[in-house]
């Protein structure tokens, strides 16, 4: 185990090491319910944007979007992933823009599913703020902290919050030429500081989620090299988010163009979820389900669905 | 004496624990539970379990069904664990709440008829008046799909079964080919004939319960009254599994 996860900051009060890898101890609450540890969610993406990256505008229509939330709730969906801004550069979306793309959704979605956990994929406190004043219950800040009062937003509406890690890229830019010295201890450092800067704004500990942003200020060898070392942010105690699906470290790890990044993406799913790892965010939700539910099934924290071979 | 006999199948998946979220077989469990109810509803002095196992030898009454032996990650749950067939029966008399004195009689799966019957003889006039639970199968080759992939003979071998202990047949069972039924993967044979034993030479009355074949193996559960009528009030399940 890294010494430094060991001592960093903001560790869960009152938790203590891991009993054994790919194991993670506290309760994680978003919205009314409380997930047991061993629980893995799938967090479905539906981005209200023209022009991201997996299958562009697929849900840029109201109708088509709701619609969307409608299928994957019922393949299995524990939370919905908003986003109004691809993470892509591109033509700005001002925070009236994000408002207008986010929010009448937000309260649509609620007013669908009452019970089905919101996600809203933003960096700014104005947008955390008028989302959640329409029922979002996390904020997934994949750029880092970029706007330091989105912790605020989050303590006060008692929302969640996804502490990020982007090597200090400012939202929506690509990595150029990144390096680390010491690539996991910065992982560490900025996750496990964001966790602490979001307790000390009142942050509900049991809401806070930390998440390495594979391909977020990272090549390929620095994403592959956090999937293998997953377990060194598990063993913090905090819940850990992965957001690896179709994305380009499993393009070019495979050579697979955007629409063949399935089976990377569920391998690296598989094996995320067997370092610990409980929330992963995902476009293709059955499939990610099932292997949620295979890596489960093998740990022994979910019974087979139907076992009758060799048995009859 | 033998007051009162059951026949009740022997798969693994008997136990609710090994099928996973899906009950598999619940009709099958719910019928064998019923028939033990009614098999312990005189509340006799003893019951002998009667099941198929590698050899012929009596096991510790306090022995139990190994789940972990079946699913490892399963609590081995901590008693001596008994072959498959007896782990059953154990299993239906500790669910019907029976705690009182119990036999474990595994009889070897080649055992031959003849010492089969000597054995049941041998477990009536042992001791006061006993229910006997008889555990074992059908032919396991009665499809492609069955473990034992399909053999013609399968489905009249157990239909000749069926309808011997339909009637009260019992030299019928008795007559029962060890080497036939060892060919078409028969686990019932030996503790059916350790049964014809116990019983001598009565005509009983008989219910059949269930039979089916939901995965390709012959279930059968069926109540037997040695001396008299089967109450007609029971209850009766043919479900499907």
């Amino acid at each position: 185990m890294d010494d430094r996860a060991q001592a960093a900051p903001g560790r869960p009060p009152g938790e203590t090491q891991g009993r054994t890898q790919g194991r993670t101890q506290a309760p994680l609450r978003l919205g009314r319910t409380e997930f047991a540890p061993g629980r893995l969610l799938v967090m479905a993406i539906v981005n209200r944007t023209p022009d991201s990256f997996y299958r562009p505008g697929l849900t840029w229509d109201e109708g088509a979007a709701l619609e969307r939330v409608h299928t994957v709730v019922a393949e299995g969906a524990d939370i919905i992933d908003i986003g109004g801004v691809p993470a892509k550069p591109g033509t700005e979306v001002h925070v009236d823009e994000e408002i207008q793309r986010t929010v009448p959704f937000v309260a649509a979605v609620r007013a669908a599913h009452p019970d089905v956990i919101i996600s809203v994929d933003t960096w700014r406190n104005e947008v955390g703020r008028a989302v959640c004043e329409a029922g979002a219950d996390l904020l997934n800040d994949s750029w880092s902290g970029w706007d330091p009062k989105l912790a605020e937003v989050a303590a006060e509406y008692g929302a969640g919050l996804v502490c990020s890690h982007t090597g200090g890229q400012a939202p929506r830019t690509r990595p150029f030429r990144v390096s680390y010295t010491d690539l996991m201890a910065d992982i560490l450092d900025r996750t496990l500081e964001l966790a602490a800067r979001a307790l000390q704004a009142g942050v509900d500990p049991s809401r806070i989620l930390i998440d390495p942003a594979h391909d977020f200020g990272k090549n390929t060898w620095h994403s592959l090299e956090v999937s293998r070392r997953l377990g060194e942010m598990t063993a913090t105690g905090w819940p850990v988010l992965i957001s690896v699906s179709n994305k380009d470290f499993v393009g070019e790890t495979l050579g697979a163009g955007i629409e063949d990044r399935l089976p990377g993406t569920l391998a690296v799913t598989s094996v995320a979820a067997w370092l610990g790892a409980r929330v992963f965010r995902a476009h293709n939700i059955v499939q990610t389900r099932q292997a949620l539910d295979m890596v489960a099934a093998i740990r022994g924290d979910l019974q087979p669905a139907r076992t009758v071979r060799g048995l009859a | 004496m033998i007051s009162r006999a059951v026949l009740c199948p022997s798969p693994p998946l008997l136990a609710r624990e090994l099928t996973g979220r899906d009950p598999a077989v619940p009709g099958l469990r719910a019928t064998c539970t019923a028939a033990v109810a009614w098999l312990l509803e005189p509340k006799p002095q003893r019951v002998i379990v009667v099941g198929p196992a590698p050899a012929t030898d009596d096991w510790d009454p306090a022995g139990r069904l190994d789940l972990s032996a079946f699913a490892p990650a399963l609590d081995h749950g901590g008693k001596p664990g008994l072959p498959l067939s007896l782990g059953l029966g154990a299993m239906l008399l500790d669910q019907a709440g029976y705690t009182g004195n119990r036999v474990l009689q595994a009889v070897g799966e080649g055992e031959p008829a003849g010492q089969c019957a000597q054995l049941g003889a041998a477990l009536a006039a042992a001791g006061e008046p006993a229910a006997m639970l008889v555990l074992g199968d059908g032919s396991a080759r009665r499809s492609v799909a069955a473990p034992g992939h399909l053999d013609e003979r399968a489905v009249p071998f157990d239909d000749e079964v069926v309808r011997a202990v339909r009637d009260g047949d019992l030299p019928a069972l008795a007559a029962l080919d060890p080497g036939l039924a060892r060919e078409l993967m028969v686990t019932g044979r030996p503790a059916w004939q350790v049964l014809c034993g116990a019983l001598g030479p009565r005509r009983p009355v008989t219910e059949v319960l269930y039979t089916g074949a939901p995965f390709g193996v012959a279930y059968l559960v069926a109540r037997i009254d040695p001396g008299g009528r089967v109450a007609s009030s029971a209850q009766r399940r043919f479900s499907p599994r």
